[in-house]
């Protein structure tokens, strides 16, 4: 009761100073010789509140306060600890108050960092930033007040849907929000800086950092939802092209298409138009992403709580802010062409043009293949499925030239270059084709793209590796985030390649075998924890080289709400996966059985892993 | 002679079992690309809902009954509606779809050669 109440004269406070700090800004910027210490007194007591709120939103959560709306729907008192402050934001009005949390915190850190910045340019950014503080605080009060009460108070809450319930699905979202709403620090400061006309080469090396900051945590945070998906939906899969992963990739391709531009701007002041309307897309497909999966437009296997009033006003807010972007843009921006737009073919700027244009290419394709289907329900009323054919189909034929370029493209000098040593580059591409073959020869299905694609995926793989070694190739951070991509892509590839699977019926005691594998289903035995019961059944899997392991996986039976979920057992080593899991039949005694065998699935994290690194060693850079 | 039955016996055999292997394959092809009508954004091939066990029953039999992979889907498009396919073909419904894409990376690479490359 006491932090329904706190949490939300918090929002109220906090929506206060937001008022306040446009006065003061308003105020300052008049006469700006020194940035107005109120002004960053006010933000962070700004963003103190929003912590208040938030921490009283956990402690609710803590003590199953089911006088809130949001604890009662969301929680239930035999839930873990962790999975009651898990749950605080693991539902709409939790999360939006997490949005509210990074927004406030990164607009404090942001003022405080970048001391050497000229004061109307801070005082600008914090006044963009705080236009969209201010529409989350109208929006989390008026459409999701996450604080609202219920009454009489119910006993007992409704849980936690149990596919939530989960460590990693509990640390995603922050993370990834971490990396959406870092987006929104580029947004504001990119049109401060139009504004004042002051996008340049030192503007470019000081947003680096920050786009560096939002590349990194959406790269992780999208990686854990994968993975997440990948031991939690029970079907081994781990990107399924749906339209809620999609959402998530899109401000990532952008957001690595302005860490590419960003260097060209860096280096010539070239560029600059294009620079800005990046950054206003990576902010406004964020939002846009938010827009999608609150709205419940999308039939997804992601969107656990929507509401539709609620996609309205992110709709008309998100073309506020286009409209406010799209605006500063023309009236401020003057491109006035001093500068030489023409660029060699050989050179450094040319090969990130490309790297732009294939980038892209792959937003249009995941935008479309999302969002149309979307309006031609709209228009047409009829309903078409946009699935993982499409995606490979327009997407695959154009990785493989953009793989290539990956892997010339950094070699390029900046104006103009020649590509020495180009007996190395050849042979390292006949070896890479050579290899592919041998790694292909027994496939009979297609071949050819297959071939073709593992070849330059290698031909980066050697490429980079190569450069760890070379002493005056000094971008480590370029090569490991290259490396790690082609590293991702290979793992794919044989990933899809060499996944065996077995699907089988079975009953307790029986056995199934085949050439290769030997399944015995040895016995069943029930679990009793505090939010769940379980049947576990218990495997023992021999395969040809005689290797034995046993499985158990689970059947769990939640009790807040009642939903039956499949739990995989699966056995993780570093060259493959083995990946079990069971479903009941229905009126049956048997169960259905899912094994597979999943090599280089470690690999996959891995070189996302390493991609991300590459940009925390860019990060840290001088 | 019983060697030679036996001979004959084994190669059915085998060669049963790799028809068998051959279906299955498809099966799990074909129902990958099939969209579970009432779950959430899942395959048939990923769901173990009742109409998805009955979904992949029904591809069974119509690949025992010899249908290509292509009349399959066909055949499902005809009796679910486009929305069972997770490929949506190339039609007068799909064209924005499968070309804009294609058209907007036209567009950006003559803006990139027009405007920025050097011409000899």
């Amino acid at each position: 009761m006491i932090y329904s109440l706190i949490g939300y004269y918090s929002l109220i406070f906090g929506l206060i100073f937001g008022l306040f700090l446009f006065y003061l800004s308003y105020k300052n910027f008049k006469n700006s010789i020194l940035l107005d210490n109120k002004i960053i007194v006010f933000s962070f007591l700004q963003f103190f509140f929003v912590i208040i709120s938030f921490l009283s939103l956990i402690f609710s959560f803590v003590v199953s306060d089911f006088s809130n709306v949001t604890v009662f729907n969301n929680s239930h008192t035999t839930k873990p600890l962790f999975y009651k402050i898990s749950g605080t934001w693991g539902n709409h009005e939790g999360s939006l108050l997490l949005w509210l949390l990074v927004l406030t915190l990164f607009i404090f850190i942001f003022l405080v960092r970048a001391k050497n910045q000229s004061v109307k340019y801070r005082i600008l950014t914090l006044v963009f930033q705080q236009v969209i503080i201010i529409g989350f605080f109208i929006f989390l009060i008026k459409t999701s007040n996450p604080f609202n009460y219920l009454f009489p108070i119910p006993n007992e809450g409704l849980g936690l849907n149990p596919i939530l319930q989960d460590p990693a699905l509990a640390i995603h979202p922050p993370i990834l929000y971490l990396g959406y709403v870092g987006s929104s620090i580029i947004f504001s400061s990119v049109l401060a800086a139009t504004t004042l006309k002051m996008i340049s080469s030192s503007w470019a090396s000081h947003i680096k950092k920050w786009v560096l900051i939002s590349w990194i945590f959406l790269t992780l945070g999208i990686l854990l939802g994968s993975i997440w998906a990948y031991y939690e939906l029970g079907w081994g899969g781990f990107w399924f092209w749906d339209p809620v992963e999609n959402v998530s990739l899109m401000p990532w391709l952008a957001l690595t298409t302005l860490l590419h531009c960003i260097l060209v701007l860096e280096k010539k002041s070239v560029l600059t138009s294009w620079v800005i309307i990046l950054s206003i897309a990576t902010f406004t497909l964020s939002m846009c992403g938010t827009f999608l999966v609150r709205s419940g437009i999308l039939n997804s296997v992601h969107t656990f709580a929507n509401d539709p009033e609620r996609g309205l006003f992110i709709l008309i807010f998100l073309f506020v802010l286009i409209f406010l972007s799209v605006f500063i843009f023309f009236l401020f921006h003057k491109d006035d062409g001093r500068n030489s737009y023409n660029f060699f073919w050989m050179s450094k700027e040319t090969s990130i043009l490309l790297n732009n244009w294939f980038m892209m290419y792959f937003l249009s394709v995941v935008l479309i293949g999302t969002v149309y289907p979307i309006f031609l329900d709209v228009i047409s009323s009829q309903k078409i499925s946009v699935g993982p054919p499409f995606y490979h189909k327009l997407l695959i034929p154009f990785l493989i030239p953009f793989l290539l370029m990956m892997a010339i493209g950094p070699k390029l000098k900046w104006i103009k270059s020649n590509l020495d040593d180009k007996l190395y580059l050849i042979s390292l591409f006949i070896i890479s084709i050579l290899l592919a073959f041998v790694i292909l020869k027994n496939f009979s299905q297609n071949i050819l793209i297959n071939t073709i694609l593992i070849s330059s995926a290698l031909y980066l793989f050697f490429i980079t590796l190569r450069d760890f070694f070379v002493k005056k190739y000094k971008k480590i951070s370029q090569n490991i985030a290259h490396f790690g991509f082609s590293l991702l892509i290979l793992s794919i590839l044989f990933n899809n390649l060499f996944s065996s699977e077995i699907i089988t019926n079975l009953k307790v005691g029986e056995t199934f075998e085949n050439s290769e594998t030997k399944i015995v289903f040895e016995s069943i035995n029930q679990k009793k924890e505090k939010n769940y019961n379980s049947i576990v059944a218990n495997f023992n899997i021999q395969n040809s080289k005689g290797e034995e392991d046993t499985f158990s996986p689970e059947l769990r039976i939640y009790n807040q709400p009642v939903i039956a979920t499949s739990e995989a057992d699966i056995k993780t080593t570093l060259m493959s996966d083995k990946f079990i899991v069971i479903n009941i039949v229905q009126n049956q005694d048997f169960f259905n059985v899912r094994y597979q065998v999943k090599p280089f699935m470690m690999w996959i994290w891995l070189s996302v892993i390493l991609i991300s690194i590459g940009g925390v060693i860019s990060f840290y850079k001088k | 002679m019983k060697f030679f039955r036996f001979l004959i016996m084994t190669f059915l055999l085998i060669s049963f079992s790799n028809l068998k292997a051959d279906n299955y394959d498809t099966r799990n092809k074909i129902t990958k690309n099939l969209r579970c009508l009432i779950c959430q954004g899942q395959s048939v091939y990923d769901s173990d809902s009742e109409f998805a066990n009955s979904l992949k029953i029904l591809v069974d039999k119509k690949i025992t009954e010899g249908l290509t992979e292509d009349q399959i889907y066909k055949y499902f498009k005809e009796k679910y509606g486009d929305w069972i396919l997770y490929d949506p073909g190339l039609n007068k419904n799909t064209y924005i779809l499968w070309l804009l894409p294609i058209l907007l990376f036209l567009i950006g690479g003559a803006i990139i050669y027009k405007n920025f490359i050097v011409r000899k």
